[in-house]
């Protein structure tokens, strides 16, 4: 499985999204874009922008620094914040307690939700579900990579 | 009246066989748009995609207060409904359509798609937390089924989508009175306290003046603060059956938010002076919801899940619900600024008192 520091592994969950429709089509169709910022120790930040439209995901790109803000909205923490996520995703087939992307943002501790527009960040809200759903396919990858 | 068929002329009859005239006009298609044929987009045919031509206009005063159908050959004589919101800007909202069609796509069951069996025996203060909090929940939330239910019938039919927004919206809260009074009974438990002062801020959002001032009361404040203690759902759910009633109102509570937002900006953007109405709407508001947020029964309910029961509720609960507090109001002002509205040195919010920091806002609006 990819590292999650790599554009590839939101690849994965773009295609596992695009693939699965019917998982996603009980939630709604979604019409946002979201940015991703992952700020590593060593200084190698990454920034992803998933471009989310229909039941699906087109394909992720990265960002340079300031370009989030053409976002709706976006997610920023810590690597280490975002690999527990993830950890917590794959070892229980889908966030558990506060490791659901609502409850970290929520906190905001750790993973904040950032927007320029109120309304872009209320997108966030409004298709959470969608949201959660697309970060839980980490689930899934790691159950067909093992 | 002869319709011609390829090369055939068919004359048609004037007369019923119990005597009745025979209108025939409708076959020749009464307006310039006939044979303009929509593109359904990929997810299938959208108001949007249908929003074409003459059907798509939407007049700031439109000429007739009928239900006559936006975009057909209307009866001059087509009588008046009486509605008495007949302004554009008195109802609509840029996102209306979007968010009509995000409703229909995101309706969701509280009897099919809540695992109501999944639900375990809690700790008698949670459970009863739980049950007080799902008490107030069910009594408020049929106030935003009851006010767009007041003033849609005096909307103008012209504003079709905005009208039929709030149908959904009237329907999401249905759903969300029924499922916190299933979760509240679910359990074992039951329904617990309802206190007084809970029905006069109810009642004050209904009694507001002018549909713009209640829809700021609801939208953009009860809304606004219920999307947040719905978001509080992640910490204060002891199970994951709670947890997805409160992620699935909380999408449709954002929606509501979002109409409401958007609809207050077309409203002063039309009529600054409009702006005035809507201030002394939240003047009073904003003080009755510090009043509900504070109660001693949801404020105490709401302090122990968050602690996860009384025992901490002291070193763990209240911060917690001080910390969250900030962050409702912080997201009120915000969504209040982005409407048009600066309500920074007008609010009678303790907003020192609860930390919000007020150079994140450009304090611009009227």
């Amino acid at each position: 499985m990819n590292s999650i520091k790599d554009l590839a592994f939101f690849q994965s969950l773009a295609d596992y999204m695009n693939d699965h429709p019917d998982t996603f089509e009980i939630l709604g169709e979604v019409d946002m874009t979201m940015g991703i910022i992952m700020f590593d120790p060593a200084g190698e930040d990454l920034r992803v922008c998933l471009p989310f439209e229909e039941l699906g995901c087109a394909s992720p790109t990265t960002m340079a620094a300031g370009q989030e803000t053409g976002c709706d909205c976006w997610l920023e923490g810590d690597l280490a914040a975002w690999e527990t996520m993830f950890k917590n995703i794959e070892a229980g087939d889908g966030a558990t307690g506060r490791q659901t992307i609502s409850s970290l943002t929520l906190v905001g501790e750790h993973i904040e939700v950032h927007g320029i527009d109120p309304m872009g960040i209320d997108r966030f809200f409004r298709f959470n579900q969608t949201v959660q759903q697309f970060f839980d396919g980490a689930g899934q990858l790691a159950l067909s990579n093992s | 009246m002869a319709l011609v068929e390829g090369h055939t002329e068919r004359k048609l009859p004037t007369e019923s066989s119990l005597g009745q005239p025979l209108d025939w006009e409708w076959l020749r298609g009464a307006k310039s748009e006939w044979g303009m044929k929509p593109t359904p987009s990929k997810r299938g045919l959208t108001m949007m995609d249908i929003a074409q031509g003459s059907y798509g206009v939407i007049e700031d005063h439109p000429k007739y207060r009928s239900m006559a159908p936006r975009g057909a050959d209307i009866d001059d004589n087509t009588p008046d409904m009486g509605y008495i919101l007949n302004h554009k800007s008195q109802v609509w909202a840029e996102n209306v359509m979007e968010l009509y069609e995000e409703a229909v796509a995101r309706q969701w069951s509280s009897t099919r798609d809540i695992p109501w069996n999944e639900l375990r025996e809690l700790p008698s203060d949670i459970e009863h937390a739980m049950c007080q909090l799902c008490t107030v929940l069910t009594e408020i939330e049929m106030i935003a089924t009851d006010l767009p239910a007041k003033w849609m019938w005096r909307m103008n039919h012209h504003f079709l989508e905005a009208k039929m927004f709030l149908s959904t919206q009237i329907m999401d809260e249905a759903r969300h009175s029924d499922v916190f009074r299933k979760r509240a009974l679910a359990n074992g438990g039951g329904l617990l306290m309802s206190r007084s002062g809970t029905d006069s801020l109810l009642r004050s959002i209904l009694e507001a003046k002018t549909y713009t001032q209640a829809s700021a009361l609801l939208h953009l404040l009860g809304e606004g603060f219920i999307l947040d203690v719905f978001r509080q759902g992640e910490l204060i759910a002891p199970t994951h059956v709670e947890k997805k009633i409160f992620r699935l109102a909380m999408q449709d509570e954002a929606r509501h938010v979002a109409y409401g937002t958007m609809h207050i900006r077309q409203a002063i953007a039309a009529d600054p002076d409009e702006a005035e109405e809507i201030h002394e709407a939240l003047d009073h508001g904003e003080k009755l919801f510090l009043e509900l947020g504070t109660s001693p029964t949801l404020s105490t309910a709401l302090a122990v899940l968050l602690a996860g029961g009384v025992e901490h509720i002291e070193d763990k609960g209240f911060p917690m619900q001080d910390l969250l507090a900030k962050k409702i109001f912080t997201s009120y002002l915000a969504r209040c600024e982005r409407a048009g509205l600066n309500r920074i040195e007008r609010t009678a919010l303790p907003l020192e008192a609860l930390g919000i920091d007020l150079n994140q806002f450009d304090q611009t609006g009227v």
